[in-house]
């Protein structure tokens, strides 16, 4: 019995296809031109008769090439993990900081909270009402973007949660490393301004985007079930 | 045996159809094709998986490594929610154009 694998990879040669894509579409042909080989030589042909009895099923191995390539290349262009990950992740991320911006020009005062319960003494947590609420639309944006390629329940999850991404990375990795690095900070108030900051700009929009999304992941997992 | 240009018409029907009491791997599909429509649909190499992967791109199939009891690696196809969808408008479609056929017959034989 020939080598199949070879025997693909010569007549089909590389063309464009990424070597991964390439590997896989010779070993799917392989797997198939063996069975077929396998079906003849039990109905009696010779090896060699079956050989060329299974080859024969491919007229043009370079025609074939093209239209692999063709079906399969464009796919390249955007793969799973961008249109499932970043495509969602990144367009709910823009849509949040547009919607962000034109609440605080055009949008009501928004709701300050102190720690001392002073409004006006350091540090405060800047609470914008209707950015909070507009996150519930754009995290079942995001998850429905997701779902929609065909996304796993954790890209989903992530879709749904990349608009806070900044600011967790900003307040659990920068400042803290800032507080560090800096000594003429007072270490107090940038502890409860964190705390705040947290609390203002990642916990709250992350529940908010959760309750908005999670409905919509569960109704597609459903429906996906059926 | 039907001839190749009808043939690449139904040929979407035939994978989706076939795909939907389970899933496949290209050959099997190919086999039970032939089998199920007595020898009057078949499905080589060159006609199958160009087909198989323009659907799997479309996002009507998903293909994926299984291991075979034979200890065989195969890719396995199977419908996904988006195809099973797709499948009744299809087979209306289908319908619809055979009907009309027969009606048109009936009409020129009379």
């Amino acid at each position: 019995m020939p080598n199949w694998e070879v025997l693909v990879r010569e007549k089909l040669g590389g063309g464009s296809l990424e070597s991964e894509k390439l590997r896989e579409v010779i070993a799917e042909f392989a797997g198939h031109l063996e069975e077929t080989f396998e079906q003849l030589r039990r109905q009696g042909l010779s090896e060699e008769a079956a050989v060329e009895r299974a080859l024969s099923q491919v007229k043009n191995w370079q025609s074939l090439g093209r239209k692999i390539q063709k079906a399969r290349m464009k796919e390249d262009v955007m793969t799973d993990r961008v249109k499932q990950v970043w495509l969602p992740g990144f367009l709910t991320l823009f849509l949040s900081l547009m919607l962000l911006m034109a609440i605080q020009f055009f949008g009501p005062q928004p709701v300050i909270v102190s720690t001392s319960g002073w409004r006006m003494t350091a540090p405060v947590a800047v609470i914008y009402v209707p950015w909070l609420l507009s996150l519930l639309l754009i995290g079942a944006i995001g998850v429905y973007l997701a779902g929609r390629a065909g996304a796993s329940p954790r890209a989903m999850l992530l879709s749904i949660l990349f608009p806070v991404l900044p600011y967790s990375v900003f307040f659990v990795i920068w400042i803290p490393v800032s507080l560090i690095l800096d000594d003429h900070i007072g270490h107090n108030t940038m502890r409860s301004a964190l705390l705040l900051g947290l609390v203002a700009w990642v916990v709250l929009p992350g529940v908010a985007l959760l309750a908005g999304g999670l409905p919509v992941q569960i109704v597609k997992s459903r429906r996906a079930s059926v | 045996m039907i001839a190749p240009g009808i043939k690449r018409g139904t040929a979407e029907l035939a994978v989706l159809s076939v795909l939907e009491d389970g899933p496949l791997h290209g050959y099997e599909m190919a086999r039970r094709i032939e089998e199920q429509t007595h020898g009057s649909l078949r499905f080589t190499l060159a006609s199958l998986y160009p087909l198989l992967y323009k659907l799997e791109k479309r996002g009507w199939l998903r293909g994926a490594w299984e291991t075979s009891a034979t200890g065989r690696r195969r890719r396995c196809y199977r419908l996904t929610a988006e195809g099973k969808k797709k499948l009744a408008p299809i087979r209306r479609e289908w319908a619809e154009l055979f009907r009309a056929l027969k009606q048109l017959t009936k009409v020129n034989h009379a």
